[in-house]
């Protein structure tokens, strides 16, 4: 026992309780609603959720370094369309190059986001607002406002979404959500374990001491908002794929949804702890609750305060269980767990 | 001599009768071009291609009447829809433009400011969605409203057959005028015509005009109602978003797609059978329409009153009539309605894109 406490740290404790609010809620909608448990309700959450998920995987690392990107929903906006416009005319471009295209145009709107707020030191909060509305702008008027149809694009791009990677019986794992659990995958390993990972949460922990112990604040966060814009960038291109119509609205108050999903995992807003894990939780959890309430038979008007009222139960149910679960959990030990391997530095 | 004086009674005779034909069919007015006006084409949201395409029709008609004044193409994003339109429209005011043309996201919240503009002698044109009548000049109907129910309770009948079937709706917002009043007639004859008995109606949802909520909102229905066999989408989006989420989960064959959708974003859904009929009227040709209304009122080359007989350019001859569906109301109705099919969209992409290179639409215009 003292053993496996020993290896388990404390954040896993975290997300081990959002799985179990996620039985619990799954169960819930599953006695609430006919048909519930199918692999067709599987396969359409997950890809729901895989776009959210990916674009929090960035957002969880600016967050871990007390900054929050409200622009992603437009930097997702502008690139599914510039993309889809760009693979219009030129259809024979590779996937992976059209990937790296969007994800250098996404690299490109995080890393002015990263600059204003690294060397200008203006609140990140004020930054993103404003780039929001600025990439969104550039979006309108690059669009013309016209929009991208879906017999515009190639056949694999659109044929994308119904891609299967992994099949058990008729539970799929469909190239969106598999794209989004590497990444989930490569950022865990990365964010706990290099020191590009470690710095970020030392700059968050404690500003005052990541600068004395010589770590380069400014390039560091200018680099997380850079890659932040990377991962909307390659989420815009999968929001392509899955909606094929794009319009200059697209993916608008996306930046609400992937904030929520990154809280509701238990990434502390104001930075240095959390992982890309628990993002992905909190995503989940919401895509659920969300995706299962258009399935109930619910006035149109009170479907969303309905997602925040289930949204603040999930989390106050999480904090009980934390709160109940840790002093067990760290009872042997003698002051207390550290949260993380330290940060190496 | 003779000869003579039969042409003349002749010619006399064929005065009058001309002059009492005249009395009875007025010459219809025409606009005079060069007129200059600045005028405000006002859609519901942006990011509906639908309300481009109804802008290109607008900048025709600009073009054609050399209007030396502007032609602004200004709209609210969806989730300030309302507010939205009310704030354009006050700014509007405020610059003193000569015509507001505005497709409402709401029938009664708009008319504060529509009052307004029209106290301070602008053109208020509504079009594609109306408001009150007394919030207006006069509406521009697309299509019969009534007409609008039976075109899509006569498609959902030949997609489900004389046996029938469930089908559900997927709509706009939950308080779109227009989409509202279409979904309440064909509600109308489903109840009231036996020919339809078999069609049953098993759900109304509404996915906001987003395609992200319309695809879920589709899929939801599918689960929802293991039987479902069509969707009917009175909505360009919400189409669109539907047979996109039916390809999307290999469900083609088993639930149709139809409704009110664009042929440029329908055509490859027909083509691969997740879409086998649906309808729309040109919204191009909607926008033209308005435009020259607008301008013929502006200009003072016309009153709104019933009767009046006008020519609209390329389209021809219409006529300012009481609204059958809006006390006090007037209109003029566009129509007609277009039905697409496998068999007529070839034909249709055959003729041209819609993206619509000018110099195809200039030669057009040339004949």
């Amino acid at each position: 026992m003292r053993r496996i406490r020993r290896w388990v740290p404390l954040q896993r404790l975290r997300e081990f309780s959002l799985v179990i609010i996620l039985i619990i809620v799954v169960f819930i909608f599953g006695n609430q609603i006919d048909n519930y448990y199918t692999p067709r309700t599987f396969n359409r959450i997950s890809s729901t959720v895989a776009l959210i998920t990916l674009v929090a995987v960035g957002q969880t690392m600016v967050v871990l370094t007390r900054n929050v990107d409200l622009s992603v929903g437009s930097v997702v906006g502008f690139t599914a369309y510039y993309v889809g416009r760009y693979v219009s005319k030129n259809e024979d471009i590779a996937p992976l190059m059209l990937a790296a295209l969007a994800m250098g145009i996404g690299a490109g709107m995080g890393l002015i986001n990263g600059l204003l707020v690294a060397y200008g030191r203006i609140p990140a909060i004020v930054v993103t607002l404003g780039t929001m509305a600025i990439y969104r702008g550039a979006l309108v008027e690059y669009s013309d406002s016209k929009s991208v149809a879906t017999r515009q694009l190639p056949d694999w791009i659109k044929e994308l979404p119904q891609e299967s990677i992994l099949k058990f019986g008729e539970y799929e794992l469909r190239a969106l959500p598999a794209i989004a659990l590497v990444a989930v995958i490569v950022f865990f390993f990365l964010l706990l374990y290099s020191s590009f990972g470690r710095r970020l949460y030392a700059i968050g922990s404690s500003p005052e001491a990541a600068n004395l112990a010589g770590i380069r604040a400014p390039r560091m966060v200018t680099l997380a908002f850079t890659m932040c814009g990377a991962m909307a960038g390659l989420g815009g291109m999968l929001y392509l794929a899955r909606f094929g119509t794009i319009t200059v609205d697209a993916a608008r108050g996306m930046e609400l949804q992937v904030v929520a999903a990154v809280v509701v995992g238990g990434v502390n807003i104001l930075g240095g702890s959390g992982t890309v894990l628990g993002a992905m939780l909190g995503a989940i959890l919401i895509g659920t609750i969300e995706q299962s309430l258009i399935r109930m038979n619910i006035n149109e008007f009170w479907k969303d305060a309905l997602l925040g009222l289930c949204i603040i139960i999930a989390v106050t149910v999480d904090r009980i269980l934390i709160n109940q679960l840790t002093p067990w959990w760290s009872r042997t030990e003698l002051q207390r767990m550290p949260e993380e391997p330290h940060a190496a530095v | 001599m003779r000869k003579l004086q039969l042409l003349l009674v002749a010619l006399v005779l064929l005065t009058l009768t001309g002059g009492l034909v005249r009395a009875q069919d007025p010459e219809p007015i025409k606009a005079e071009p060069g007129v200059e006006l600045n005028m405000v084409l006002l859609p519901k949201t942006l990011g509906n291609a639908v309300f481009d395409e109804a802008h290109e029709g607008a900048i025709e008609a600009h073009e054609e009447l050399e209007n030396p004044g502007e032609l602004i193409f200004n709209a609210p994003t969806p989730d300030n829809a309302i507010p939205g339109q009310i704030e354009i429209i006050e700014a509007s005011i405020t610059q003193e433009v000569d015509a507001i043309m505005i497709s409402a996201n709401d029938y009664e919240q708009l008319l504060p400011s529509t009052t307004k503009a029209m106290e301070d002698d602008i053109t208020v044109v509504t079009w594609d969605s109306p408001v009150s009548p007394e919030g207006e000049d006069l509406f521009i109907a697309q299509v019969d409203f009534t007409e609008v129910g039976s075109v899509m309770a006569n498609m959902a009948l030949s997609i489900l057959g004389e046996d029938g079937g469930q089908f559900a709706i997927l709509s706009a917002t939950p308080d779109a005028s227009n989409q509202n009043a279409w979904i309440e007639a064909m509600q109308t004859l489903l109840e009231e015509d036996e020919q339809y008995a078999n069609l049953e109606l098993v759900d109304i949802v509404y996915g906001n005009d987003d395609p992200d909520d319309s695809y879920n909102e589709a899929l939801g229905l599918v689960d929802s109602y293991p039987d479902l066999e069509l969707i009917m989408a009175p909505t360009t989006v919400g189409i669109a978003a539907a047979a996109k989420a039916m390809q999307d989960e290999e469900l083609c064959g088993e639930v149709a797609v139809s409704g009110l959708g664009l042929p440029s974003e329908m055509q490859e859904f027909v083509e691969n059978g997740c879409s086998q009929e649906f309808a729309l009227w040109s919204f191009k040709d909607l926008g033209y329409l308005t435009y020259y209304v607008s301008y013929l009122l502006a200009s003072g080359a016309m009153e709104a009153e019933e009767g009046v007989v006008f020519e609209a350019g390329r389209m021809g001859t219409y006529t300012i009539e009481a609204d059958p569906n809006r006390e006090d109301g007037l209109r003029v109705l566009m129509g007609p309605f277009s039905v697409y099919n496998a068999d007529n969209l070839e034909e249709w992409a055959a003729g041209g894109d819609e993206e619509g290179e000018p110099e195809v639409e200039a030669t057009e215009e040339a004949n």
